[in-house]
């Protein structure tokens, strides 16, 4: 079953197409990665899945229902502007949060100090969120967007802004939730996150839908015979072999794509004779980086 | 539903735990109740009060005629305005006694009547204030009758056709309400109707712009696309007002049931003020009445200024034209005590925007008819009704938006908006 479909959802501003005609599905259980560069329409689709926009055209169909009013506290949403009550005590704030999604006073106390407890903010439940850092600011927002427990969690973008250790923590929770059969939809511009963190991805650009599916589907099906390099030393006669068709050189590191039916171990037989001091040889996929490039360049052609 | 009463609770409870509500609740009362008690002392005391003024009778016959004019009496029995002889030739020759005497106030005032006043009428005042308008003309009016009578019964007139002619005008002003009838001073009337006015317009463009500053703080905080993800704009927008409003509801709730206190507590430890007190508890019904009748007409138009604004500064110059609303009507309303009889004004306390100030002005000052404070009520219930309707639809619009102010073109784009 699907949690979430969107089914060809358009909208105007004036002659601004913003969105246009998106259709994707997410399965139950599954983390979806909304992924496209900057402007490319996903707050705007994101925004169209909570009603806060309605489309001009288009169906949504979340846990098998069209839009209702009732819905929005089934749904966990961050957006990416992040937005909290300054003057506000942590712990009230994120108690109004869950009453707002229709939770028990109580009960959204008692959540907000398990969340509070889990993310080290405990100390300062009773403090006002003014007087926290951002970084502090950012955990507290996340907490909201799930504490009370929803079917679909769609966060915007949620990684923005995080240290590498934060970065881990939420992916982690994003994970554990996965595994606890919620769905997630993920917006990012970043890739290696998606790619690590999604089942299935859906790129967009200027609005339209370049690319969608699982996440190995498309690598197989974008995947070029392509090498990536770590080496020391002068790399000159790497631009000099016949089978490379092209190379990303970042001084230390190099993309390389071979010709497609070239033998990577021929490559290798090369390097190992060049002098060239070889830290790292990897046969990879198309990284979804790549991938995503090339079609945004593609799609603007 | 349940969602409004949260947000009512959240914006309730952020809005009473502040200092400023407190001092403003406490300090209203105490304002109240100086206001509505002080001037009515002071009338109790003044009006309460012997007069006594030192005659310099250089015409030798004016005190008899003076006394028979001045006849009438205090609640003590005591006479109001009494005179005392002060011989001509006495006063010129220590008329430094005569000024300590004023100053330590044995005397309030010395008249001195010229010997030719018949032939021109002018007479000298000297007290310690010149101020007591009411009284220096009464004994304008007094006097003249005196002269007046004088001149006519020399020109030979029989001296009962001369009181017939010259009888002083009496005026008692008396107020209907329900029927009861009451004696009231204007003065006072005009008093107690603009402190009213004051607090209502006050109140009115308080809660407003707090209003409109929650929006803001809500916009600039991003935190309105979290709440939009729990519900929507309309129940966001009322869920504001109504909280907002219910504080101040809780505000002037206290300070009604304090200035009953204090009318009470007055009323038997003051005997005779509760003449002077026009704060009756029909009163207070409908200053709580036309407050939330201008609170819900005022407060919905600054929600939707606060929607369209980015900032406080975009808020300075949008909100102009609400607060205009507010303003123009206050302006009248000072017309409208000196005359509430009047048709513009009977007009106006039906348009809305006026009615809360306008209306309440005649409930206060002349007892309209019902059917004219019900008509009112009706309309503005209407007009609030279409006012949430409008706010609500460029709310819902207007809280995404960030950046550029909209021009009214795009305003009135985004009222038709799906």
């Amino acid at each position: 079953m699907n949690s979430l479909i969107l089914d060809r959802i358009s909208k105007s501003y004036n002659t601004f197409r913003a969105v246009d005609r998106v259709s994707f599905a997410i399965g139950d259980g599954q983390l979806f990665g909304l992924l496209g560069p900057n402007g490319a329409g996903k707050t705007t689709t994101m925004r169209m899945i909570m009603n806060i926009i309605v489309p001009d055209s288009g169906k949504i169909v979340i846990l098998g229902q069209s839009f209702r009013e009732s819905l929005k506290n089934k749904i966990g949403y961050l957006p990416e502007e992040r937005g909290l009550y300054p003057k506000m005590k942590l712990v009230s704030h994120l108690q109004f949060l869950g009453e707002m999604k229709g939770m028990e006073a109580a009960k959204a106390k008692k959540k907000a100090y398990e969340w509070l407890e889990r993310f080290q903010l405990g100390k300062w439940a009773g403090d006002r969120i003014q007087n926290l850092s951002k970084g502090m600011q950012q955990k507290v927002q996340f907490i909201g967007a799930v504490i009370h427990s929803p079917e679909l969690l769609i966060v915007d973008e949620p990684f923005a802004g995080l240290d590498p250790i934060n970065t881990r923590f939420l992916k982690d929770i994003l994970l554990e939730m996965k595994k606890a059969g919620k769905s997630i939809l993920l917006s990012t511009h970043l890739m290696d996150q998606a790619e690590k963190l999604c089942d299935s991805i859906c790129l967009i650009n200027k609005g339209q839908v370049l690319l969608r599916g699982e996440i190995n589907q498309i690598k197989q099906k974008y995947s070029y015979n392509s090498v990536l390099l770590e080496y020391q030393g002068d790399s000159d006669f790497v631009h000099r072999i016949p089978f490379v068709r092209k190379i990303d050189d970042y001084g230390n590191f190099m993309e390389l794509r071979l010709d497609e039916d070239a033998d990577p171990q021929e490559l290798f037989k090369l390097l190992a004779g060049s002098g060239l001091i070889i830290k790292k040889f990897e046969i990879s996929d198309a990284s979804l980086n790549e991938i995503f490039i090339e079609q945004v360049k593609g799609s603007e052609k | 539903m349940k969602k409004i009463l949260k947000i009512i609770k959240r914006e309730f409870l952020t809005k009473v735990i502040t200092r400023g509500f407190l001092i403003a609740t406490i300090l209203g009362p105490v304002l109240i109740i100086g206001i509505m008690l002080l001037p009515a002392y002071f009338m109790t005391v003044s009006s309460e009060t012997p007069v006594t003024i030192g005659l310099v009778d250089q015409a030798s016959d004016f005190k008899e005629k003076l006394d028979d004019i001045f006849s009438d009496t205090l609640k003590s029995g005591a006479q109001r305005i009494s005179f005392v002889t002060i011989f001509p030739m006495e006063y010129s020759a220590e008329s430094e006694k005569y000024k300590k005497l004023l100053e330590e106030g044995t005397l309030n005032a010395i008249l001195i009547i010229p010997q030719d006043i018949l032939e021109f009428p002018s007479v000298t005042y000297i007290a310690r204030t010149v101020s007591d308008l009411e009284l220096m003309q009464r004994l304008k009016n007094g006097l003249s009758i005196v002269i007046n009578r004088e001149q006519l019964r020399r020109a030979g007139l029989d001296p009962d056709q001369i009181n017939k002619m010259t009888r002083d005008v009496s005026i008692q002003s008396i107020k209907i309400e329900r029927g009861e009838e009451k004696e009231r001073g204007f003065d006072q009337e005009y008093m107690s109707a603009l402190i009213f006015l004051v607090i209502l317009y006050m109140t009115i463009i308080v809660y407003g712009s707090s209003i409109m500053r929650s929006v803001i703080e809500e916009k600039t905080s991003r935190i309105i696309e979290v709440l939009l993800s729990s519900t929507n704009s309309f129940q966001l927008m009322m869920g504001k007002l109504l909280g907002v409003g219910s504080v101040g509801l809780v505000q002037y709730v206290i300070w009604g049931v304090m200035a009953l206190l204090a009318f009470m507590i007055a009323t038997t430890s003051i005997p005779g003020i509760s003449d002077y007190i026009s704060v009756s508890p029909s009163l207070i019904f409908y200053f709580i009445l036309f407050f939330i009748i201008g609170y819900f007409t005022f407060s919905t138009l600054y929600a939707a200024v606060g929607a369209l604004c980015s900032d406080m500064q975009d808020a300075q110059s949008l909100s102009t034209p609400v607060t205009l609303l507010v303003v123009l009507p206050f302006m009248i309303s000072f017309m409208v005590i000196r005359d509430p009889t009047t048709d513009i004004a009977r007009i106006l306390s039906l348009v809305p925007f006026f009615t809360p100030l306008i209306m309440f002005l005649r409930i206060l000052l002349i007892h309209p008819p019902a059917w004219e404070i019900g008509l009112s009520i009706f309309i503005n219930v209407l007009t609030i009704v279409g006012i949430i309707w409008l706010a609500g639809r460029i709310y819902r619009v207007g809280i995404l938006m960030y950046g550029k102010r909209p021009t009214i073109p795009e305003i009135l784009k985004w009222i038709q908006y799906r």
